[in-house]
């Protein structure tokens, strides 16, 4: 067991070693592009398009939304590819396959851990002090881990067999990222939609697992927002969803192990 | 330890059309026992060290393997250029199931296995081929394990290498590992393996003792030669190209082998029988090599080359490729002896290596690699290589060798520069009918002409001079000759010596008096060389081997 710790340090290491010149660099490039992107949201949202938000300072609503985004996304889109990608690796050796995907998880989450933490100071600063629910924290990273690894290793698996799934991925994820309040609110939702649509959106786990992660790093935000999002909207849904993608991932793999290495053969 | 029970493997897996790559396999390896995997291309032998390893899993049957087992499909698996070859050692360790404490504890061996000294914290894209090689099989070498299986590896890198790996091979073996080895060599399997499996069409058709199972599959193979036909119907390609330098210049001087046989001494013999450290170009060279061979030793091939000090390779018999064939030596103190008629290298220092080899030249007995230097007198300002005997038609005398350190001229390759003086008209390579041609093969007779033309009066102490290049800029030989009248110079080889591969011609007028070219075509010209045997080097010596065994 610890010697594949090992090995998902040491391919973790390998992905940052050949993708940057070195350790500043690294830092800088991965920290770049977070908060560049809540920056270009910022001015065009908040300064061009003047969109208000009333439940939370509009910085933070973004953050807390890109921050979260971009390692979920990140995350999958590197891991779908990934068996393939390492295929002359995996040919040869029998170490089990998920540790690929996890190692690329692992990466991804050496720039999203400081960036929460980042988060977390600038929303003490603006907002003076944290609800009490920020001691959840590591139980709302842990579901969205779950839902991170779990959609990785299926999505990893599934590409090894079936090229098209990276494409119809990339659109879904595309859509996914509109249909979650990134830079509006639920509010704008609640009043455009028709209840059933709504309650369809919000019960979204990926809705709520932002609302969730909102939650417990803004204070005040919880009670803004508890009216139009249920218990089951906010944690259930995305608890359920988590859990069921994590072990259909170890489902899906120890039904696919025998073979991955024929598929990767050709 | 490892158990294959009914064990098969079809391709492809979701396809319905069958193909059994492997069917039906039993086999029952033992701890501490080597086993070879025999058969053809395709018979299924990596297929089968894949089920062994777990790379793969079968599609009926069963596979049992207790202990650690590690997969050598390649060395350096997981390598990356970027990387340094230290933390390629821990990403290619942790790969093949390493902890990390496990490498940072055997780190030094390994390093110190490489032989890569301050390599080591370079990036690996630095690496030669060679150098890769040696660190993965380092990493290799010294991990732990219980069950080593092997695919093909040993065949690759250069003969110190392959000695070093067969060298551990044998430690592993002794140190009660178990092995599953395949090669292409089955004389390798042979000399490593207790036990053999023959595969043929997936299926494992014997299973027992190495020699019987190597026995079996020669006589497949000759049988399928046989209904193919005699061998002398298929045309014979011609060879294009040799072997131009020595491996490694930093390795001369190194005995290397597994001492089956050992070679006491090497003695070079002049004209008259006398050991001598030095004769004249031209001269008549006998090469004595005395060895002992320790143990009977079958199908023995020996190698004797000659190196330019700087590692130009000028030519290495062996008596494979003479097709002087030795069945077998008892063991005992013998002489090997190879005699040059000529030796046409041109003045200067040279290093011999002399190698005693097993059949294939995979595993070398003795090894001395450039240990013996022997020095051709006389004087070479001009940095050639070869002394090849000429003749220039229609002139008398003036044949004079050009000063200027010609050796390094590459850089100017296709420039030509002009005098208002003389026009150097066509230059022309023809075979002995006369005939205009620029591929000959080695031994041929051969002549190239230069057409001038004299627009002014001609100068005192004015050449023509002619050089031969080889592709890779190594000058081979000038020729000069004095211009006097006339408006062309012929210059015959009786036997054009050159060995197989690229050259290319410069010519140029010399003023001996100002020192300099007046006029020159570097490297405008070409011709290719080719034969229909194999040999290394740049120049073909006539030779006999004679050997008491």
């Amino acid at each position: 067991m610890s010697r594949w710790a090992d090995l998902i340090y040491e391919l973790a290491k390998k992905n940052l070693r050949t993708r940057y010149s070195s350790l500043p660099s690294a830092i800088f490039w991965m920290f770049l592009f977070p908060f560049l992107t809540v920056g270009i949201f910022y001015a065009v949202f908040s300064v061009v398009l003047k969109v208000r938000i009333d439940e939370t300072p509009f910085v933070l609503y973004l953050m807390t939304s890109v921050f979260t985004w971009q390692f979920f996304h990140d995350s999958v889109m590197a891991s779908v590819t990934s068996l393939v990608d390492n295929k002359n690796l995996l040919r040869e050796s029998n170490f089990p396959h998920y540790l690929v995907p996890i190692s690329i998880i692992f990466t991804n989450m050496i720039i999203f851990l400081p960036s929460l933490a980042v988060t977390i100071f600038v929303s003490a600063f603006m907002l003076k002090g944290l609800p009490a629910a920020v001691i959840f924290l590591p139980f709302v990273f842990a579901i969205h881990l779950g839902m991170v690894t779990g959609l990785s290793v299926i999505f990893s698996i599934l590409y090894v067999k079936w090229r098209d799934i990276k494409h119809i991925l990339e659109a879904c994820l595309t859509i996914l990222f509109y249909l979650t309040p990134t830079f509006y609110s639920v509010y704008l939702i609640k009043k455009s939609f028709s209840p059933v649509l709504y309650d369809f959106y919000i019960n979204n786990p990926f809705v709520g697992m932002l609302s969730l992660y909102r939650s417990v790093l803004l204070k005040g935000f919880y009670h803004a927002i508890k009216d139009e999002a249920g218990f089951s909207a906010l944690l259930l849904a995305p608890f359920i969803f988590s859990a069921a993608v994590f072990f259909a991932g170890i489902y899906y793999y120890g039904k696919n192990r025998k073979v991955i290495n024929d598929y990767l053969s050709y | 330890m490892i158990e294959l029970n009914n064990a098969g493997k079809k391709y492809p897996v979701a396809s319905s059309q069958d193909f059994w790559a492997l069917k039906d396999v039993f086999l029952d390896i033992k701890s501490g026992e080597a086993t070879g995997i025999i058969g053809r291309n395709g018979a299924g032998k990596t297929t089968l060290l894949n089920l062994i390893a777990g790379v793969l899993s079968p599609s009926e049957g069963g596979v049992s393997v207790k202990g650690k087992a590690l997969g050598l499909f390649n060395l350096g698996i997981g390598f990356q250029d970027e990387l340094t070859g230290r933390q390629n050692i821990f990403l290619n360790g942790t790969i093949l199931g390493a902890s990390r404490n496990e490498i940072e504890n055997k780190f030094e061996a390994i390093a110190e296995f490489s032989e890569l000294g301050d390599f080591i914290d370079m990036p690996l894209g630095s690496y030669s081929q060679g150098m890769r090689l040696r660190l993965g099989f380092s990493v290799i070498a010294n991990l732990d394990f219980d069950i080593l299986v092997i695919d093909e590896v040993l065949a690759v890198g250069d003969i110190l290498f392959q000695s070093k790996c067969f060298e551990r091979l044998m430690d592993f073996k002794r140190a009660g590992k178990t092995l599953v080895v395949t090669n292409q060599s089955v004389d390798l399997i042979e000399r490593i393996c207790d036990k053999a499996v023959l595969l043929e069409h997936g299926r494992a058709v014997f299973y027992g003792n190495v020699r019987e199972a190597a026995d079996k599959y020669r006589e497949l193979l000759n049988k399928e030669r046989f209904y193919a036909g005699p061998p002398k119907n298929r045309a014979v390609p011609l060879v294009e190209n040799t072997k131009k330098w020595a491996d490694d210049i930093s390795s001369w001087g190194m005995k290397l082998g597994s001492k089956e046989a050992v070679i006491d001494s090497v003695v070079f013999i002049d004209k008259f029988g006398f050991r001598r450290d030095g004769i004249k170009s031209g001269d008549p060279l006998r090469i004595r090599v005395n060895f002992t061979a320790k143990n009977d030793i079958k199908e023995p091939h020996f190698g004797v080359a000659i190196f330019r000090k700087d590692g130009v390779y000028c030519y290495g018999p062996n008596t494979e490729f003479d097709g002087y064939h030795i069945k077998e030596i008892k063991p005992g103190r013998k002489t090997l002896e190879l005699t040059y008629r000529r030796v046409l290298l041109a003045p200067g220092e040279y290093r011999f290596s002399v190698a005693i080899w097993d059949k294939k030249e995979a595993l070398a007995f003795d090894y001395h690699d450039g240990y013996y230097e022997l020095a051709v007198g006389g004087v070479n300002g001009t940095g050639e290589l070869l002394r090849m005997p000429f003749k220039i038609k229609d002139r008398f005398g003036g044949i004079k060798r050009c000063r200027p350190d010609l050796g390094s001229l590459r850089d100017r390759w296709g420039k030509k520069t002009e005098s208002d003086g003389i026009r150097i008209g066509p230059v022309k390579l023809s075979g002995k009918d006369g005939e205009e041609k620029n591929i000959f093969l080695t031994n041929e007779p051969a002549e190239l002409s230069v057409s001038f033309k004299e627009l002014k009066a001609r100068k005192k102490d004015t050449y023509l001079w002619a050089g031969i290049y080889r592709e890779d800029g190594v000058y081979c030989q000038g020729m000069t000759a004095d211009i006097g009248g006339g408006d062309k110079i012929r210059i015959f080889f009786p036997e054009f010596r050159l060995l197989p591969g690229g050259y290319r011609i410069s010519v140029g007028l010399w003023d001996d008096f100002s020192k300099r070219f007046l006029m020159s075509h570097h490297g405008v010209y070409d011709f290719k060389m080719a034969w229909n045997r194999l040999d290394h080097g740049t120049v073909y010596m006539d030779h006999k081997w004679k050997t008491e065994v």
